[in-house]
């Protein structure tokens, strides 16, 4: 196995991608990889604001149409994400952190369909309609794991104390977002209720009769 | 003019910071892509609405997503100054030399610079306003098709020109 790997590796294309001194090899295949990154990340996270309800104004049925877009963004990161890793495929297999990032993209890509099932499954829904629990469940799943690919992903190149202490920083900077997070979001809904409060009062005061 | 610029571009302690911490410039390399894919997702939704490839979209309801390219854009800039002033630390190359031999790097930040005054020029001529009033199926004017086409190939060379900084030749 470890000698078919090796083949690999060592096979005339993977060579001239990682030797060859043109821009045209190793580094155009790293910025392709980065733009199908750009746009399967970048626009699968614009379907998400619009369904957790943070760009309302957005219309919903359109968002759909996205989909060519991402596709095309999903496999420019297949085949040069494959290219990639045939460069390196022996200290790849045997590097937990790049395990982490194709699971986080497996989960990743599962949340994106089942953001868009619950999102778009629906033909009757309004374009203006606030998504489903559902979907905001799953938009915020996808978000997630396309942060942990992306930071697993740039992480790979480094030693394992380097990404151990990379989690850690992350995982305490993440519980401190969320922290701050849930403090605006009960400060904001405090406030509509305090505002929908006062709006049902002046609804109930009594109309001062003429007679 | 050199001197200041060797002076000014180096920061003991953003350096300290990359020394002390190992994880800051993982982490800050990662932050520059999140940044880079909400400014593309987000930027590049409206240059291809405008190149009439999204037309079911109005365009005022765009560019409630322009907060957040600008957010992408602010975690982008202030990541890529971290890693500019703080470079010694990692290669242990004065920035300045950095700056001034790697070509790649230079077109980069020209390219950056060139998005810049095409966005600038969008407002100006006020292409921008004309837009706004752009409705779903409504397709763009003509000069806003090529202040979008513009914008949608600057972004992808800064992305590719990004890319290729670590092949760039450093001459000391």
């Amino acid at each position: 196995m470890w000698d078919f790997l090796e083949s690999i590796e060592n096979s005339g294309f993977s060579t001239y991608i990682r030797e060859t001194p043109s821009v045209l090899g190793y580094s155009t295949v790293l910025a392709l990889h980065t733009f199908g990154m750009a746009f399967l990340v970048g626009l699968s996270g614009v379907i998400a604001l619009r369904v957790l309800g943070i760009i309302p104004e957005l219309p919903m049925k359109p968002l759909k149409n996205l989909n060519v877009m991402i596709v095309v963004g999903f496999w420019v990161n297949a085949i040069t994400g494959a290219i990639l890793t045939s460069l390196a495929i022996r200290s790849l297999l045997t590097n937990w952190d790049f395990y982490v990032k194709l699971a986080a993209i497996a989960c990743a890509l599962v949340s994106l369909v089942k953001m868009r099932r619950y999102a778009f499954g629906d033909p009757a829904m309004r374009d203006d309609a606030p998504a489903s629990a559902d979907a905001r469940r799953w938009a915020k799943l996808m978000l997630f794991f396309w942060f942990l690919a992306v930071l697993g992903g740039r992480l790979t190149a480094y030693a394992t104390y380097i990404r151990i202490q990379s989690a850690e920083a992350v995982g305490v900077a993440a519980i401190l977002l969320l922290l701050l997070a849930s403090v605006l979001v009960r400060h904001a809904n405090r406030s509509r209720s305090a505002e929908a409060t006062r709006a049902r009062a002046s609804a109930a005061e009594p109309v001062t009769s003429t007679r | 003019m050199e001197a200041f610029l060797r002076y000014w571009m180096r920061w003991p302690s953003v350096e300290h910071l990359i020394y002390r911490y190992l994880w800051v410039w993982g982490v800050c390399q990662s932050l520059h892509f999140v940044g880079m894919a909400l400014l593309i997702g987000t930027v590049g939704i409206l240059d291809l609405r405008l190149l009439g490839m999204a037309k079911q979209f109005p365009v005022a309801a765009i560019k409630k997503l322009i907060p957040w390219g600008v957010f992408g854009f602010v975690l982008c800039l202030s990541t890529g100054v971290l890693f500019i002033t703080g470079i010694y630390a990692n290669i242990n190359i004065h920035p300045y030399v950095v700056l001034t031999s790697d070509v790649f790097l230079q077109l980069k930040l020209l390219f950056v610079l060139l998005a810049g005054v095409n966005l600038l020029l969008f407002y100006v001529t006020g292409m921008s306003k004309a837009v706004d009033r752009l409705e779903a199926g409504e397709d763009a004017p003509p000069l806003a098709k090529i202040f979008a086409g513009a914008s949608l190939g600057l972004w992808i060379a800064v992305m590719y020109f990004a890319r290729l900084i670590p092949s760039g030749k450093f001459q000391p």
